[in-house]
């Protein structure tokens, strides 16, 4: 194109009329001459080409740019300066203060931001109207307005966040808590109320989250007098965020209200959840997810005409009026699409923080287990939403590890809590998988305590669960709780035996559920898998042998301890025969071989007593010719009364004492030597024994002439020393129970070294030959060659303890995990 | 099948005074109740039947309780089995049934 020099000249004046213009304009947001002159300049250098228009168009935007960032960024942070210095925190910041610096931060730049927005639409409208004129102007004006306003709305925001103080995403957040917080007060007052009605809604609630909505519209319409006085609050909390969207913040807002929700429900969460297990807080905390952030969330979205997708430039333009219709009431909105997806991230997250805070308690709350079966209901109601059930596991093991299984913790609390994981974590996944996982552990470490075995038979058999000063767990018997669980157990049983039919088989189909991804696919399938306590604790033992065993020796003892046992109810009946003879003895008759093998102790009885166990094995002799009886002298029981001068004492013990008082009335006093050879009792054993008497007050000992002989003397006078002992002198003392010495049966360790017995002189031809063995070689190489009469069976913790026996014995030795013989 | 053993000895109260010189130390079992612990045995000089290997007292492989309800039985020979034990060998022969230990004529002792 050819310019002239008048053309030129036209240009060169209009352009720089046209800067002036527009220095003018964004200064002090000229008059309407201004305005006038403005609109010419730009038609003149239109009419000169597309290239001047541009050219025009880039130095108007330039120049907004530069007037945006003098006028409108810089000042706008200049309100916050205060708090960027503030470095420790800003809790100690009044929330009101921010409130109002942030309110009138945002309507000044706001304000700034409409007036340009004011020039650069004349400015599209000069074009506009030059272009009308044009005849063959097929220009797009549209395209060119929309471009114009997002390159606009680029560069404000590109100011904007190019000067971004670092606390300001910090500041917002602090607002947006403070406000929600006013509101959830708000809200809270009414929540009471609500409560009620949120109960008899539960009813029809069954219809999962959408019809939940549409619910809360419901409830939103009596509740709208109430709403109104929020509806002020949302809606400056609305202004608040519409006009920081349209700063270009839109993201940053978004981040900063919702982690003040999520931080409030988190805080709603661990207030309403706290430590108290007994009751569930799920519902309440559904409840309050629905009347506080939903409800500011519903309002806020409506406010802002739930345009998270909406054009920036669009919303910019609409007036604050246009954007609120008559949606912003929230009885007459239909739940957005965004509302739903708020509600399920809220939900999750509420979920989530539960599950968090429950997993971490969960070792207390299955303490306390049955009271707190509420919480093992949400905690399983938010781990099916959730389906972090790993973390559970892995949690809940390293408590476990820390808190229970310990060398502090008796077996028997051990076994109470197992008892309790079980049934804790039975109602949370029915189908065992995480209770395999979490058990592991606990098996394997109670396989390591030596008492564990005797500790479940003695639960399972004793009503008192075991331990007689029973630490905590108010005798709830293992057994009964089993019996009951058997019951329950069996019934489904019975139904799954008896449904066979088609429509059975169909409902069965149906309600199949996969297993669980983390199942173990080696340890079968879902189907047909019950979680069998009883099963699960016999399995700690090892196998269904070894508990019998254990058993047998459990039930065997208390049979003997008893004297007076009704025969025919019991199940062994037939092991024990025949009852009551004479007048001051009678004996329990048992058949050998029905028995564990009885510890045999030696013992002299007192020739009367002697004299009448041999009567009573005659008669018998006669009666049930020809078998005989063989007298287990130490055991049983006596009941004795010993009458001194001033008063009488009764005791009930086991043969061993008995023989040994019976002593002293012939003779006062005794050296422990002659003692024990009268009653043919080791020294060691009878020091041990004796020791009972001496503490209920009957004996002295004193030392003699020889330092290694003791002297007994019987009391002179009967001081009262046992004060526990109580009144009158006239006490009954419970069988003298000294566990370890007394047990009348082999126990099964004893029973386990006997039969290892056999092995120790081919684990010593072998470490002969082989020099020096690990565990498992010894282990494999017994397995394969003692497969003749006995074969092999032992386990590897049994080879190992009896191996460690060899060692104490000084037989073999122990280093880096290989055995040798001890030289 | 129970079998009480009664026997009336004049042992109610048993007293045993120790004779002391001072007299001041005096013990009196006053009364006493022994309840003694006993097992039973046939007493048949080997420990299982030589026919069902099932220990003498235990019972044979029919049976679920020793003792009376399945008692030995000693044959001319001296040699016992359960009685259960060697009436099924018995029956099964059909002339003269011998002992199955030493295959002496079968004879029930005495």
């Amino acid at each position: 194109m050819n310019f002239n020099d008048d053309t030129l000249q036209e240009i060169c004046q209009s352009f720089s009329g046209f800067c002036a213009a527009v220095k003018s304009l964004l200064n002090d947001s000229g008059d309407l001459s201004v305005r006038q002159d403005f609109v010419t300049h730009v038609q003149t250098l239109c009419k000169h080409g597309d290239r001047l228009r541009t050219l025009a168009r880039d130095y108007f935007l330039r120049s907004l740019e530069e007037a945006f960032e003098k006028n409108g960024a810089s000042r706008f942070w200049r309100h916050f300066e205060n708090y960027s210095k503030i470095e420790e925190d800003l809790e100690k910041i009044d929330e009101d203060e921010i409130q109002r610096v942030l309110c009138k931060a945002l309507e000044e730049i706001c304000l700034v931001k409409e007036d340009q927005e004011k020039w650069l639409l004349i400015f599209v409208q000069a074009l506009q109207s030059y272009m009308e004129n044009v005849p063959d102007g097929k220009y797009n004006f549209e395209a060119e307005k929309d471009y114009l306003l997002s390159k606009y709305q680029l560069i404000v925001s590109s100011i904007l966040m190019a000067s971004l103080p670092r606390r300001f995403p910090e500041i917002l957040r602090w607002y947006f808590k403070g406000r929600l917080e006013e509101l959830s007060t708000i809200m809270g007052g009414e929540l009471n109320e609500e409560n009620e009605c949120q109960d008899r809604d539960e009813m029809d609630l069954d219809d999962k989250s959408k019809c939940r909505i549409g619910e809360m519209d419901i409830d939103e319409c009596y509740r709208q007098d109430k709403f109104s006085e929020n509806n002020k609050l949302v809606k400056n909390i609305g202004k608040v965020v519409r006009d920081l969207r349209n700063l270009g913040f839109t993201s940053m807002t978004e981040d900063a209200y919702a982690s003040a929700i999520f931080l409030l429900l988190k805080d709603k969460v661990h207030n309403l959840a706290g430590d108290d297990y007994r009751s569930s807080v799920l519902d309440s905390i559904k409840g309050w997810i629905q009347a506080v952030p939903l409800q500011f969330l519903n309002a806020l979205l409506a406010y802002l005409g739930d345009s998270t997708s909406f054009d920036q430039h669009s919303s910019a333009l609409k007036s604050p009026l246009a954007s609120q219709p008559s949606s912003s009431y929230p009885g007459t909105s239909t739940p957005s699409q965004g509302l739903v997806k708020w509600k399920l991230r809220l939900e999750y997250f509420a979920y989530e923080t539960l599950q968090d805070l429950r997993i971490a308690k969960l070792f207390e709350i299955i303490v306390d287990y049955p009271e707190s079966s509420p919480a093992i209901e949400d905690l399983k109601q938010c781990l099916e939403y959730t389906g972090q059930h790993s973390k559970l596991v892995e949690s809940f093991i390293s408590a476990l590890k820390y808190r229970l299984l310990t060398a502090g913790a008796s077996t028997n609390d051990i076994l109470h809590q197992y008892v309790s994981t079980i049934k804790a974590l039975r109602t949370i996944d029915p189908a065992g998988i995480f209770l395999e996982a979490v058990g592991e552990p606990i098996r394997d470490y109670l396989r390591g305590r030596k008492d564990t075995t005797k500790c479940i038979v003695t639960m399972l058999t004793d009503g008192t669960s075991g331990n007689p000063n029973g630490s905590g767990n108010n005798g709830d018997s293992l057994l009964e709780e089993l019996n009951r669980d058997e019951e329950n157990q069996e019934n489904v049983g019975l139904d799954d035996a008896f449904n066979t039919d088609d429509k059975q088989a169909w409902v069965d189909a149906q309600r199949w559920e996969p297993d669980p991804v983390e199942a173990d696919p080696t340890k079968g399938s879902q189907n047909r898998r019950k979680v069998d306590i009883f099963g699960m604790i016999v399995s700690i033992i090892g196998s269904k042998d070894q508990f019998v065993n254990e058993y047998r020796v459990v039930l065997a003892e208390k049979l003997l301890d008893k004297s007076d046992y009704d025969i025919d109810s019991e199940i062994h009946a037939e092991s024990v025969e025949t009852g009551i003879s004479l007048d001051n003895l009678d004996a329990t008759i048992i058949s050998s071989n029905f028995w564990p093998p009885i510890q045999d102790e030696a013992l002299i009885l007192p020739e009367p007593v002697d004299h009448l166990l041999s009567d009573y094995a005659r008669r018998f002799h006669e009666v049930k010719t020809p078998r005989k009886l063989l007298w287990k002298k130490n055991l049983g029981t006596v009941k004795l009364e010993l009458q001194f001068e001033d008063k009488a004492m009764q005791f009930t013990v086991g043969p061993v004492h008995a023989a040994i008082i019976m002593q002293f009335q012939e003779q006062t006093s005794w050296t422990s030597k002659n003692l024990a050879a009268a009653t043919g009792i080791p020294v060691d054993v009878l020091n041990r024994r004796i020791s009972f008497w001496i503490s209920k007050g009957v004996l002295t000992e004193s030392l003699g002439t020889d330092p290694s002989d003791h002297v007994f003397t019987l009391v002179e006078g009967m001081v009262d020393t046992s004060k526990n002992s109580g009144n009158g002198g006239n006490s009954e003392e419970l069988l003298a129970v000294d566990e370890e010495a007394e047990r009348s049966v082999a126990s099964v360790e004893d029973q386990l070294r006997k039969e290892m017995m056999v092995y120790e002189k081919f684990i010593m031809g072998m470490l002969t030959n082989f020099g020096s063995m690990a565990l498992d070689r010894i282990h494999n190489t017994l397995k394969m060659f003692c497969i003749a009469d006995p074969p092999y069976d032992k386990s590897l913790q049994q080879l190992q303890s009896f191996l460690s026996g060899l060692v104490s014995e000084e037989k073999l030795e122990l280093r880096d995990g290989m055995y040798f013989l001890k030289k | 099948m129970k079998v009480k053993l009664l026997l009336n000895l004049v042992l109610h109260s048993v007293e045993f005074f120790s004779p002391n010189a001072e007299g001041t130390v005096i013990l009196v079992l006053h009364e006493y109740r022994w309840h003694a612990v006993a097992s039973w045995t046939w007493d048949a000089q080997d420990e299982t039947c030589g026919i069902c290997r099932m220990a003498f007292d235990g019972c044979c492989s029919d049976c679920k309780l020793p003792g009376d309800d399945c008692p030995l039985i000693w044959g001319a020979c001296n040699h016992a089995f359960h009685l259960h034990c060697i009436l099924k060998w018995v029956n099964t022969q059909t002339s003269q049934a011998h002992c199955p230990m030493c295959r002496r004529e079968w004879q029930f002792k005495g």
